[in-house]
């Protein structure tokens, strides 16, 4: 599971879930790949969850890029606590997810298996998402 | 160049973001040419054909601006990555027999030997070609390659007149074994699914007791 090793700040603000993705909008690394339509913070076990997903599908064969990570602790106060007393513990890692960002990428399999694999990484995504393929133009 | 990348520009005299939100509400494009130390002209170009021709890497247009013939390269494409609609084109002005430098994609055909997987590692490579005759794409055949196989940027077959730019030692493509998932990597799997909560908080620990 993705997790830093080393933290500035263990507890921080909740990171803004305002516009949309100014860089990772493209697949670099290969040939298809998941896009973010919505907004979301995906947790290191939703992507651990994705990736496993996608590499039993692909089974031999074929790379896997995983374009984010789970940089940002979200904390949460135990059930039943009455208000005041400090911020939380953290709870969670996220990554926070804006619309365009390209999560993963699939390299050295068929078309259909990519895209088979990918819809199955996308159903453990807390986020609306499209496959993607790496366009001539966009070189 | 192919024949058919011939539009016809309107000459643009209102800028800014107002300005170019209207153009693009017309289903039109703003656009800029520059290059060849002459003024930037800021035109406007048919959407819905320039989406066509930029679907390929490095298409040179032949533009009619007031009458007058120009021909130039598309340099940069600012695209929204939600709703895909081209917001700006960036063109450079070139001239016939001009050579520019230009990253030209590559493109793996055939299928490499029963059991291995092809690793593209260099999706484009540069090169120096006449600007009128750009090469859609560069094809690297890797039928029946065999493990071990690896293609650098001087082992490609180049067009006539190109010639290549940077590394000759460049990584295009390795051909290798994909490694099967081990006993450990199953077990690592199972493991991480069950390792939950504790682990956020192990590292903000470890960290609060460094600073200490």
């Amino acid at each position: 599971m993705l997790i830093p090793r080393k933290v500035k700040h263990r507890k921080q603000h909740h990171p803004g879930r305002d516009g949309a993705a100014t860089g990772g909008t493209k697949v670099s690394f290969g040939e298809f790949g998941i896009q973010a339509i919505t907004p979301a913070y995906v947790t290191n076990r939703q992507i651990e969850s994705a990736r496993i997903a996608m590499t039993r599908h692909i089974k031999r064969g074929g790379k896997v890029w995983i374009n984010i990570y789970p940089d940002r602790p979200i904390t949460k106060k135990p059930a039943e606590t009455r208000m005041g007393s400090g911020k939380g513990s953290p709870e969670w890692w996220v990554a926070n997810v804006k619309p365009g960002r390209v999560l993963f990428e699939v390299a050295g399999v068929d078309e259909g298996l990519a895209r088979e694999a990918l819809m199955r990484a996308i159903h453990k995504l807390p986020l609306k998402a499209r496959i993607i393929k790496r366009e001539e133009g966009d070189a | 160049m192919a024949d058919d990348n011939k539009l016809t520009a309107e000459p643009r005299t209102q800028f800014g973001k107002g300005a170019a939100r209207k153009i693009r509400a017309l289903g039109k494009i703003p656009a800029v040419i520059y290059g060849h130390g002459t003024d930037p002209q800021h035109v406007t170009l048919p959407g819905h054909e320039v989406a066509l021709i930029i679907r390929k890497a490095n298409q040179v247009l032949d533009l009619d601006i007031a009458g007058k013939s120009q021909l130039a390269l598309v340099k940069d494409v600012q695209k929204d990555p939600v709703h895909q609609v081209i917001e700006h084109l960036d063109l450079i002005v070139v001239r016939r027999g001009e050579k520019v430098v230009v990253d030209v994609p590559v493109h793996i055909e055939g299928e490499s030997f029963s059991g291995t997987i092809v690793v593209q590692d260099a999706n484009t490579v540069s090169l120096e070609v006449e600007a009128t005759h750009i090469p859609e794409r560069i094809v690297v055949n890797v039928e029946g390659a065999e493990e071990g196989t690896h293609i650098t940027a001087a082992d490609l077959e180049l067009p006539a007149g190109a010639t290549l730019q940077g590394d000759p030692e460049l990584l295009i493509l390795a051909v290798t074994t994909p490694a099967a998932p081990t006993a450990d990597d199953l077990a690592a799997d199972e493991a991480g699914a069950e390792a939950g909560e504790s682990q956020a908080e192990a590292p903000a620990d470890a960290a609060e007791e460094s600073a200490e």
